[in-house]
């Protein structure tokens, strides 16, 4: 480890005292474990040394960028800070401007500097950040869709967004967050999004990767959910040359529900590990999951999803569906589901499928007059469908589908190569 | 329209078809009958160009327009698709992911472009589909569906004949389309069937019972067993194999009395 270049980037930060304090406790955590290595059960598939080889160092400049149009409210943010805030945003903010409100003071680091054990990630993005998202939706709102969208531009960056979400009792919100950067540069980007989930509050959160294929893309989100309270997320992960995202969910309340759905796509080189781990702390809980994976090329996908009923938890409902396609033979899709039950009385179930494309259902396309090409690609959309097609948002989902059908991997080069 | 010689045919290496031959005409309805495990679904799905099966010997010519005595088993399954050829399967494939409409729609046009037409705009499409689903008396609920998933068994045959009156072919080959159906879908797809005859176009009927051929009165009758058809009649064949059984046909088989339908 080199402790000089994190302590350098410390020196870019800025923030009252007692914020500039607890940086640097969170830097010496941050010191104690170092960055993850497959020492780290956790990491056993990932390894994140290769990072301090480059010449990282906190970003430079933040220059705004033209980005495409969104649905909705859009906070742009370039090599880790805020460039453009809408202005007809009436709860999403700059979190820097908002360091020292005493929401922030109150929630930020309450999910991410107490997780069990540690998280070597979250420590130094505690210690760095330097913008992010606040989304804020008081008693009695519901929120327009907001859009975070970044954009790295900066080669061996290290980019440490920081977001949080807090919605109250009853309140609903989108937030979309869309990652990208300059093709084929690298660049390390490190987010961390805590979100705070009110009594019988709603939030849909879709994140869309498309960081550049040099990148290294390490996400932690965690999600704190009172009674009744609803989170559904939905992931299409198709950026990075690493990518690591770890999504956290504490059922704390009975009542609350968890939908967890998602698509990771591993083509040419790109290493991409998706852990999930749902907490069921209380009764009459539900978590769903329904992810999808696809590798080509070289890729290597790892889905690793752990679902915990607490005792006590009784009535917890939790289903997982993990069904992955390898469309090349130097593709390798590891699935690792888990459940971990403490309480009698629950509903709990899982499947985890790794397969080719089905030949049958290819034929059955052509017999009806569709071209081979073009019926593998349906076939592969619809597999891709079965995750993205649960967002029950028509303006999102038509919003996302080019996404989508631009990273699917061209299916007539593949097979035949 | 469509002439099979000496066809022979292996799985592996275990023979299934032994030498068929069948002549179809333009305008004629054919039923092939035949116990369980006969090989009809074989002769269908070769015909429809499955691949995994291995043609030993024999030919098989489609007289159409466009491929005037061309060997039928040289082309793709999507090429025969929009020559024309159509096979509804006994049983059809579960796709999810992949709405009815999508594929409907893929498929029309494939076809059409093959046929010198235009692709359709998404609302002529949707007036030809409602027009087809209003002849089977389905829901258009049908068309936002995932192919066949979750479908019961008379819906998922249901959805083949209406796959099959979208596309118009001109010869369509129906592989046990009446099983496991109730009295009323049974007519809904002989009235789909009989929509679709014209001088121009040939059904075959692969069928293990009778009672469909009371609403699609075939010209000719054959009966497969082992691999070979051992038997052609006109419609009086089918009733005489509803009385008698099969058995009758396979002189040296050895248990006759499963092979009655
Ligand atoms: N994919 C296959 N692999 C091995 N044997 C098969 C396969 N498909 C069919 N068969 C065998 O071929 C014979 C004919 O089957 P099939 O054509 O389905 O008969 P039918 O449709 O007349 O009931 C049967 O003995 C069956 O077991
Ligand atoms: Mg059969």
């Amino acid at each position: 480890m080199n402790p000089t270049l994190y302590r350098r980037a410390l020196e870019h930060t800025i923030g009252s005292p007692q914020q500039m304090a607890s940086r640097k406790v969170a830097l010496e955590r941050f010191f104690t474990h170092g960055l993850p290595t497959p020492r780290d059960e956790d990491w056993k598939y990932t390894a994140l040394d290769f990072l301090e080889q480059m010449d990282l160092h906190a970003p430079h400049a933040a220059e705004d960028w033209a980005s495409e149009d969104y649905p909705g409210i859009v906070m742009r943010f370039g090599n880790g800070r805020l460039t453009d805030a809408d202005l007809r945003s009436i709860h999403a903010h700059g979190l820097a401007d908002h360091a020292d409100s005493p929401l922030v003071v109150r929630y930020l680091g309450r999910l991410a500097d107490t997780l069990p054990g540690g998280a070597a990630l979250a420590d130094i993005n505690s210690a760095l950040w330097q913008d992010g998202l606040l989304l804020h939706v008081p008693v009695g709102w519901k929120a327009s869709p907001v859009f975070v969208t970044h954009y790295a531009s900066e080669s061996d960056a290290m980019l440490h967004l920081r977001h949080l979400v807090v919605l109250e009792a009853g309140t609903e919100a989108v937030l979309v967050e869309h990652d990208q950067g300059t093709p084929d540069l690298p660049y390390w980007h490190n987010s961390v999004t805590e979100i705070v989930l009110g009594e019988g509050a709603r939030l849909t959160h879709i994140k869309l990767d498309e960081d550049s294929a040099a990148a290294t893309h390490t996400s932690l989100t965690l999600v704190g959910q009172s009674r009744d309270s609803r989170y559904h997320a939905l992931s299409l992960l198709v950026g990075g040359r690493v990518a690591r995202h770890d999504t956290r969910v504490n059922l704390n309340g009975s009542g609350a529900e968890c939908q967890l759905d998602g698509l990771f796509i591993a083509d040419a080189r790109r290493h991409i590990d998706q852990h999930l781990h749902v907490e069921h702390a209380a009764p009459h809980t539900t978590s769903r999951q329904t992810w999808r994976g696809i590798a080509t090329g070289r890729g290597r996908g790892i889905f690793d999803s752990r679902v915990v009923v607490q005792p006590g938890a009784q009535k917890a409902d939790a289903q997982q569906s993990s069904r992955n396609l390898l469309l090349s033979p130097h593709a390798e899709i590891d699935v690792k589901p888990q459940l971990e039950i403490h309480a009698d009385d629950v509903r709990c179930s899982h499947g985890a499928t790794v397969g080719q494309l089905d030949e049958a259902q290819v034929f059955y396309l052509r017999s009806r007059g569709i071209a081979a090409d073009t019926a593998r690609a349906l076939l592969l959309h619809g597999f891709a469908g079965e995750a993205l097609g649960l967002l029950k948002n028509a303006a999102l989902s038509d919003w996302l589908e080019p996404h989508l059908a631009a990273a699917l991997p061209l299916l007539n080069k593949e097979l035949t190569t | 329209m469509l002439e099979i010689r000496n066809l022979h045919v292996s799985i592996g290496d275990r023979p299934i078809l032994a030498g068929i031959d069948l002549d179809v005409k333009a305008g004629e309805v054919h039923a092939i009958m035949g116990p369980n495990g006969s090989g009809k679904s074989t002769l269908a799905q070769v015909l429809a160009g499955r691949e995994g099966y291995a043609v030993t010997a024999g030919s098989v010519r489609y007289l159409d327009r466009d491929l005037v005595g061309q060997d039928l088993l040289a082309l793709a399954p999507e090429q025969r698709a929009r020559a024309g050829i159509f096979l509804a399967f006994q049983y059809p494939l579960e796709i999810p992911g992949v709405a009815n409409v999508q594929l409907l729609r893929s498929a029309l046009n494939s076809v059409r472009l093959q046929r010198g037409e235009s692709e359709l705009d998404a609302m002529d499409f949707l007036d030809t589909v409602k027009s087809k689903l209003a002849l089977l008396d389905m829901d258009e609920s049908f068309l936002y569906r995932a192919v066949n998933e979750g479908f019961s068994g008379g819906e998922k045959k249901r959805n083949e004949i209406l796959q099959m009156a979208v596309l118009e072919p001109r010869l369509a080959i129906l592989d046990e389309t009446d099983s496991g159906l109730d009295i009323d879908a049974l007519k809904t797809v002989a009235h789909g069937v009989n929509a679709l005859k014209h001088p121009e176009r040939a059904v075959i009927l692969v069928t293990h019972y009778q009672r469909l051929l009371n609403y699609i009165v075939p010209d000719h009758v054959h009966v497969l067993a082992g691999g070979r058809i051992v038997r052609s009649g006109d419609a009086g064949l089918a009733l005489e194999l509803e009385d008698r059984g099969y058995g009758w046909l396979i002189p040296e088989s050895g248990s006759l009395e499963e092979m009655r339908p």
